[in-house]
């Protein structure tokens, strides 16, 4: 088997690349798929640590990381959608009411 | 003569890694977001090859049916719903604040992982589920759904709710609202 090492640099990787996009892109939906991809990253994590121990727990665990993930997904589209119906934009520079 | 099979796990694991950086390198940095879409698409495709690669079917099969199948396509159903143009050509704004938090967390995961995970991994776990002993007790996804339903039952209610809520939320969130119309700023 692979070390598990290299998954959780595989990993890293992944999840800081969805934090730069989380953080630099300007679109909101650019913002929410890049929280996807962190997700994702931390699923990798659980899925090859799980394996590496041995048990399946990490497996049950990303289920419900899957779930939430769904989700978070529908609660944040449903968002961005008012938002644009209201603004009529999805730019977070011009979304700036709660930034301060 | 080499061990093949293990040159073999070494190959896919490090070409699907390969692709996975790629393929997530261009959702962050595509212009337009139904380019970001479908290359989430294919990431998460090949991050399902991963998992079945870990033995952890029953994972990498629902990855494919809800991540691909589902969460995808809502995004790209809102990106079309809403007919987003691609952002302005002016490029990434970097601002000292933003740029510094960016290394700092790189240098920060690098350092726990390189820290936490050198070396073995033995000790960390009973290890009484490894790949022969999950197909002795009838497969992975047997093995998943007997946790799944005896120790992880409250979490898997409590799921169920959730969903039950981000579906209501959803709905009330996104409904058109009929009393007040209210004017676009800009």
């Amino acid at each position: 088997m692979v070390p598990v090492d290299f998954y959780f640099v595989l990993a890293c990787l992944i999840f800081s690349l969805g934090l730069f996009g989380a953080l630099f892109r300007r679109n909101l939906i650019m913002v929410l798929m890049s929280i996807e991809l962190m997700l994702n990253a931390v699923n990798l994590v659980f899925v090859a640590a799980g394996r590496a121990i041995g048990n399946v727990d990490g497996q049950v665990m990303v289920l419900f990381v899957i779930t939430v993930a769904a989700c978070e997904a529908a609660v944040g589209l449903a968002m961005v959608i008012a938002l644009f119906r209201k603004y009529g934009t999805v730019n977070t520079d011009i979304l700036r009411l709660l930034r301060g | 003569m080499p061990d093949f099979s293990l040159l073999m796990t070494h190959g896919v694991f490090h070409l699907f890694a390969a692709l996975i950086t790629l393929c997530s390198v261009l959702v962050v940095m595509s212009k337009h977001p139904v380019k970001s879409a479908v290359f989430l698409v294919v990431d998460l495709f090949l991050l399902a090859g991963l998992y079945a690669t870990l033995d952890s079917h029953f994972v990498a099969a629902i990855q494919v049916l809800v991540y691909a199948g589902a969460i995808v396509v809502l995004f790209l159903f809102v990106i079309m719903l809403l007919n987003l143009q691609p952002e302005q050509l002016r490029g990434l704004k970097f601002s000292a604040v933003e740029a510094g938090t960016l290394v700092i967390s790189l240098v920060g995961f690098l350092i726990t992982v390189v820290a936490t995970f050198k070396g073995d991994q033995t000790g960390l776990g009973d290890g009484s589920l490894d790949p022969v002993a999950i197909e002795a007790a009838g497969g992975n996804t047997y093995v998943v759904a007997m946790k799944l339903l005896t120790n992880y039952i409250w979490p898997f209610e409590l799921a169920s709710v959730l969903i039950l809520m981000a579906i209501v939320a959803a709905v009330v969130i996104a409904k058109k609202d009929k009393k007040k119309t209210s004017a676009p700023i800009s």
